[in-house]
This record gives C-alpha cells, structure tokens and sequence, in this order.
C-alpha cells in the first residue's frame, strides 16, 4: 500500500518572549491509501499543531520547523513553494474544521461560500467553470452529506441552519474540489451527541464512497473506535504509541493510553461505579415549575410569541443524592438550575429548597449557606482581574467573616480542593483548566452549602482533568455530606457519577429514576436514542447499547439534514 | 496525575506582567512615546530649574533682544517683548499638563462611574445615562467650550471647567460598553449569588476589567485636552497672558507670521511633540494590553 501522507522526524519550536520551546518531538506519522487514521492527545499534546504543519498554515515565525519532512503523495510540502503548496489546499489535502458556526463568515450566503471554494480551487488548477455549472456540483456535493434541498441550502444564510446542517455543509466544502486526504478537527465534537453520531456516520460513509483516506484528529477515545483503521496516541508532542485500532483498545501498551482509557467513564460493563445512595429527607423540591420566555421581533419589539424553555417540570432531590439532570443544548437543563439557584423566577410552579418556598428566601444569607453553584466554565466565572485569593474572600465576606478568618479559611479552601498555598496570590490566567476549576469549587464550598448544583463542570476540561475533579468531588461529598445536584450531556459521566437522574427533552422531563435502572432498561425513546449515540470504547458497551432503528429516532428528534420551514 | 503538572498550564513562566512589558519593549514607536511623555512631564515638573530664563514666564521684557531669531543664547529665539520662547515653552507644558491632570482627573472618574452604573444596573438607569450622554455628544464640543468660557469669563479655571464638562461622555460610553460585555460572564453572576453587594459589583468585579481600556484612552486623550486646551486659548477664551501658553504664544505669534516664524511655529512644533508622544505611547499601550478602543 503506498504512503499519501508521511511524516517523519517531525520537530517543531516555538519562539515566544524571547524564549525557544519545542511543542513538537520526532514525530513520525503516515496516513496509506484509503485508510482511516486517528491522532489523539489531550489538549497541549501538539495534534493541532501537526495538523497546521500539514496543511501550510502554522505561522512562521514564532513556528518554526527544526527538522524531519512531509511528504504528501511522494511531494515533499516542506520544500515546495507557496504557489505549489496553495495548489494543493483543498484539491489534494482538505480540512473539516472543528467549530462549524465560526468555519462560516456569517453574512454570506453559503452558495457564495462554496462557490468561492470551487473558483478558487479551479483557478489553481488553471481550469474555469460556468456560473450554472458550479452551481450544479455544488448541489451533487450537497448530496453526498444528504441535503437534499441543495438550492435551498445554498441560498441560506449560516445562521438558518442547524449546526448539524452547518457541519455537513463544511465537510461538502472540504469534498468540492476532490480532494484525496481529508482531515477532520475534532468533528462533531461541538455538536450534541445524536448529531455527532450522525455526523461520524456520514463521514466513515464517504470515506468508503469517495475513496478519500482520513486523518482524524481528536481526544475523544468513543470517536476514534468508530472512526479509525490505525491510532497514534500524541502526549506532549510525542507520539507514544501506535498500532491499529484493535490493538490499541484491546491491548495498549503506553501508561499514557492506559491511564487515558482508564479515564474515560464507562457506559456499561464491569467497570462500571455505581453511586448508591438512598434517600429519606427531600432536599431539594420542584413542583411543576414551568418558564416561558417572550420571544420579541419586528416593528417595535414587540412579543410575537412564547418559548417555554422548562415545562412542568417535577423533581424531588433526597439529602445526599447526586442528581443528574440530563440533556442536550437547548434541553433546559440550565434553565432549570437557574430557577433553583434563585436566579430565575418560574413563570408557574414553586421551588422548595430544606422545606422553604423561594420566593423571599432566595438571595438571603441563609439561602447562600444552603446552596451554592459551580459553573461550566471556571474561565468565565473566576474574574481575570483578581487574584484566586481575592475571589474565594467574596462569599466570605458577605457572610461576617472578618480579615484573619477570611485568611485562616481561604488556606482551608485550598487545602480541601487539593491546590498549593501559593496559589491565592496568582490570578486565574496563571493556572490551568482543572485547577481554575477547583478554585470554582473551593469558592462555592466557602461558606459550608448542604447543597452544590454543578453546571457541566467538566465539560471544559480533558478527560484525565475531569477524572481528578470527579475523584475530588466524591471526596468532598463524604466529608461534608453534601448533596448535589448534576447538570450534564455527557452520559457516559452521570452513569458512573450520580445515583439518580432526570432526562430533558425541550423543557420537559422524560424520564426520572435510579441511574442503573434508566441506563439498563431505559424506557422513553429519546433516552434510548441518547444512549445509542454514545461513541463508546469496547465492543461489550456496544452490544449493551439500546439499539435504536431510524424510525424510532425519528419520532423524538429531528434529523440535521432538514431545513426547518420558518 | 498530580494537579500540578497538567500539560495545560503556561508553559514559558513568565507572569503577565512580564510579558505585557516584553510587547512593549518590543515596540519602538511605543518606547520613543514614553520617552518622549516622560520629557515633557519632567520638563514641566522642573520647569524653574530647567528653563534657560526662568524670568521669560512671566510678564518680563527685554526690547533690545525682541525678535531675535533661534541661536544659542535663545535656542527657539524671542518673542515680540524679548522673552526666551524655549524657556515659555517648557513653562508652557506646566500649563498643559497642569490641564490634562484637572481634567482627566475629574472627567475620568466621573465617566467611569457613569459608565459602569449604566451597563451593570440597566433600564431605566442604562436609558437615562446613555441617552444624556448622547445629548452631550451631539454637542459640537469647540462650539460648547466657546460658550461656556464667554458666558462665564475667559480664563484657564473656566476652561478647565468647560473641557471638562464635555470630556467625561468619551468615558462613559467606553466602559458602558466593555461592562454591557462582561455582565455575560459569569463571574457577574458568580458573585452576586456569593452575596456580594452592587457596589461590590461595581467597583471590585467590573472596574478592574476596564482598567487596561481606561489607561489606553487616558493617554490617547491626553494629547486631545492639550491640543483642545490650546485651540481655546488660540481663540482668547482659555489661559490670558502674561501666563505662558502654548496655544496663546501661537495665537500672538501668527501676528508675525511668515517673518518671525518661530515665535508661532516653535511653540506649535511643542504642541505637535507633546501629542505625539501621548499618541505614540497610547498606541503602544493599547497593543501590550491588547484591547480594542
């Protein structure tokens, strides 16, 4: 089988402040002929940057390349000239990039866009299309992702789509000027998971179909078992291990893959842990909680119509569960939180927190002592401007702490979430994803909550991070007999993490009990399609997996090859 | 894994400071705008002890040596009574600065203030701050300040209070804007579910994030009250005579235009280098803390 893409002794530095940092160490790499190869690392490993070496657009300076060589095709890309090497950018190497609403310059349509594409790319290969005939590939291309209505797609402008359609869209663009490498930047990895395993599908369908080879570049494990011929496992811009896919997942050698596979939470299976806990005193209480959001347009602003973000919404958290709310974007799993935070007022229905109505009790002092939250992302919820020190004080503070027990508990704080001293001098740009996180946790446990509601918080962070904070949250559970209450779309996670959970679909409760009972026989159709689409990674997951036939799908969720009539 | 080394964390070591300091210093046109601000400030600073003829500030004349083009003796030569124009100039910059200090210094705040109770509270407060402050743009500012100083007499008080007057409105948009994007942060949220108060809010959470877009505009903007301080007493209305000003040497110095040229071009080449050097510096500013104005 011959190479189309090989990389060897690759080494790449980097030239900031003055300083010289190698981000990229031997690596050697080669995609054969039609095959389907997966890069993985966690974020930092250096796959981002390989892939903008390939593709000619890692700026040059700071980047600079030390040794080693690409050959695309038995050309080597290193030494060819730009006008060479431009010739090449999407007729022989094409790129499916990962965020598929920032790939879209928003105020052109998307037939302009494409459009721009195939001119380019003839032009470099000094051939010329008609208007009509380009506008008739770009529509057989719309075909290939399975948009079906191509003119109306092509007339559409990015925000009209769906971002399932919009990621189509973007792998037909790769695919215009027929290309024979396609890579693909975390895929789908933005998109929620029923989408993303459409997506998936569809690219392992043209890979076949087109006869395009494929270099997958992800951390997601569950991806690259679905995706991959081959696996290259990249830790700090080393490739430590290689093989195919079986032998990676049957049997990895590196620690680094082990300790990786051991991070990933299992769906199903021995390795499964299961959160028990039985409660006997109701926590947290919602009764039939409803939120309808005015929806306003047009002449004047006025109110056009209503979206009922929650609806009827009835939950009961005991003292000491870990209560997942689960669902996609859009699900009004935040929402939700938000009303049990206080910070939103349900339109109908009341909210009972230790047997106390919100209404007047939220926002007291008494109320912060009792519940508090952790937000999704610690980079927007810690302020930039103020020390770690300074952000863990402002609950305190607000609750009568005077400055030596501030002092005295904040080193407490730090203690607890397992961060050194030293860290209530540094501001949050100075640490990193995992740590800014339990900065965020030591800030909401600042004043001794019964109950912790935590928004996704490790949905930001890679896997083997978000292992440590779950370890550290379990701690933190059975020292302070906390409660908590778990919002989040990965399942996968909420298996192993909560003993209860509630599944969203727009605004609604689907479907509620004890997690082992809801994941091995669940009943709702939406949360057996959920479950479905999980990429997970061993066979014995897969065969457990709620099978789910297209008509079944159908009926709870919409495809991402639609266009909505609005 | 231990916390402690995720591979996330920044690698090169070096703290913001630090690194904001290497972009400047790696910006030359920056690095000549902080020499150059630095001069006039001492230059203004130690005037008295500077200045080559300290009497020439005030209402001293000499009419044998009126008129007297540059030399050595009076490097920017003399005006029409004989006083030295380089040691007006450096004189001068007292008055300017002296200007910019007052002015920003109230304007500055009050804007702020303004600013931050607009885009944090919203509303009725948001409608009735921004609307004002659009009223006040519309104003044609020389056109204001030339009704403020002749209704309440000319002099360098009412000028200060008339630039003023008009000059906090550039402020008050400015951090309305940069608030209206930090209240989607959540660290907004964050801390009003901590309990923190809104003056908490105000002055703890939000206004140190405007800190880095206040310190570029303040610097842009002193080079603009010197220019706007000087166009008023071009006209009359700002600092009277014998108090050296640059604005007003040029005004009297034009009257010897094109023979005597240096007693109007050299206090202006002065305004013209003390701009500069304010603009330069604000530029720089703006790319080492790296925000958008």
């Amino acid at each position: 089988m011959s190479r189309l893409l090989d990389i060897r002794d690759l080494c790449i530095g980097f030239d900031a402040y003055g300083q010289h940092r190698r981000v990229l160490h031997n690596v050697d790499l080669h995609v054969n002929e039609g095959e389907r190869v997966s890069l993985i690392g966690q974020s930092g490993s250096g796959k981002t940057v390989t892939m903008r070496t390939i593709i000619g657009t890692l700026p040059m300076p700071p980047g600079k390349v030390e040794q080693g060589s690409i050959h695309y095709n038995g050309q080597s890309l290193l030494d060819l000239n730009k006008q060479d090497r431009n010739r090449l950018k999407g007729t022989g190497i094409s790129i499916v990039l990962q965020d598929p609403m920032l790939s879209f310059n928003p105020v052109l349509t998307i037939g302009r866009q494409m459009d721009d594409v195939i001119r380019y790319g003839d032009m470099r290969l000094g051939i010329s299309r008609a208007r009509t005939e380009r506008r008739a590939h770009m529509i057989e291309t719309l075909k290939k992702v399975q948009l079906t209505d191509g003119n109306r797609v092509l007339d559409s402008y990015p925000m009209m789509l769906s971002g399932g359609m919009r990621q189509r869209v973007l792998i037909g663009m790769a695919l215009l000027n027929k290309p024979r490498l396609l890579i693909a930047d975390e895929p789908g990895t933005a998109l929620d998971v029923t989408t993303q395993d459409e997506i998936l599908a569809l690219l392992n369908r043209l890979v076949a179909e087109e006869g395009l080879s494929l270099l997958l570049i992800t951390h997601n494990l569950g991806v690259v078992r679905e995706m991959a011929d081959r696996v290259y496992v990249m830790e700090r811009g080393h490739i430590v291990e290689t093989g195919t896919r079986d032998e990676i997942f049957d049997a990895p050698k590196h620690a680094y893959t082990r300790q990786l596979m051991a991070a990933v939470p299992p769906l199903y299976g021995a390795g499964v842990k299961t959160t028990r806990h039985e409660g006997t005193h109701p926590i947290i209480n919602v009764n039939a909680v409803t939120k309808t959001f005015e929806t306003r347009s047009g002449w004047l602003n006025r109110v056009t119509g209503n979206f009922r973000a929650v609806s009827n919404v009835s939950l009961t958290v005991q003292q000491g569960d870990i209560f997942g709310i689960a669902g996609e974007s859009g699900s009004g799993k935040t929402t939700l939180a938000k009303i049990i935070m206080g910070l939103t007022k349900p339109s109908l229905g009341a909210v009972q927190i230790d047997g106390r109505l919100l209404d007047g009790f939220a926002g007291t002092q008494d109320f912060r002592k009792l519940i508090q939250i952790v937000y999704q992302n610690p980079g927007s919820s810690l302020n930039p401007r103020r020390t770690v020190g300074d952000q863990l004080a402002v609950p305190l503070k607000f609750t009568g702490f005077d400055k030596t027990a501030t002092k005295r508990r904040i080193s407490e704080l730090l203690d607890l979430v397992e961060l050194p001293q030293n860290y209530a001098a540094m501001y949050p740009h100075e640490l990193s994803g995992g740590q800014k996180q339990r900065v965020a946790i030591a800030r909401a446990l600042s004043v001794n909550p019964k109950i912790l509601v935590l928004d996704e918080p490790t949905s930001a962070l890679d896997v083997l991070v978000q292992s440590t904070v779950i370890d550290l949250l379990h701690d933190l559970r059975r020292e302070f007999d906390l409660t908590y209450v778990f919002i989040s779309h990965d399942l996968s996670l909420m298996r192993n993490f909560c003993n209860r959970v509630a599944v969203m679909l727009r605004g609604e409760v689907v479907e509620t009990g004890p997690v082992a009972e809801i994941f091995d026989t669940p009943q709702h159709p939406y949360t057996r399609a959920l479950l479905s689409a999980i990429p997970v990674i061993s066979p014995e997951e897969d065969a457990r997996k709620p099978k789910v036939s297209k008509e079944e799908r159908a009926a709870v969720l919409a495809t991402s090859t639609e266009l909505e009539d609005t | 894994m231990s916390v402690m080394d995720d591979p996330a964390a920044p690698a090169h070591g070096l703290s913001a400071r630090q690194m904001a300091l290497y972009r400047f210093r790696r910006n030359p046109l920056a690095v000549i705008g902080a020499l150059i601000v630095i001069s006039v400030i001492l230059a203004a600073i130690f005037a008295p002890w500077i200045a080559p003829s300290p009497e020439s500030a005030g209402s001293f004349v000499d009419f044998r040596n009126r008129h007297s083009p540059p030399n050595w003796q009076n490097l920017m030569g003399t005006d029409n009574v004989g006083r030295d124009v380089f040691s007006r100039v450096i004189f001068g910059y007292r008055v300017s600065l002296g200007l910019v200090v007052w002015v920003l210094g109230v304007a500055v705040p009050f804007g702020i203030v303004l600013g931050l109770c607009a885009g944090y509270f919203g509303g009725w407060t948001e409608t009735i701050i921004m609307r004002f402050t659009d009223i006040m743009l519309a104003l044609p500012p020389l056109a204001m300040a030339l009704a403020i100083t002749a209704v309440l007499s000319p002099n360098l008080i009412n000028a200060m209070i008339a630039i003023t007057l008009l000059w906090w409105t550039w402020h008050t948009r400015l951090i309305y804007r940069i608030v209206k994007g930090q209240m989607n942060e959540d660290y907004v949220e964050a801390a009003r579910v901590a309990g923190a108060s809104h003056m908490h809010i105000l002055f703890r959470e939000l206004l140190p994030n405007c800190f880095s877009a206040v310190a570029v505009k303040i610097s842009l903007d002193a080079g603009f009250v010197i220019l706007f301080g000087a166009s008023l007493s071009f006209l009359g209305l700002g600092v009277q005579p014998p108090t050296p000003d640059l604005g007003t040497m040029v005004a009297t110095g034009s009257e010897y235009l094109p023979e005597m040229w240096w007693q109007a071009v050299m206090p202006g080449l002065a305004i013209l280098y003390a701009i500069l050097g304010f603009n330069l510096l604000g530029d720089g500013l703006r790319d080492m803390l790296d925000v958008e104005l």
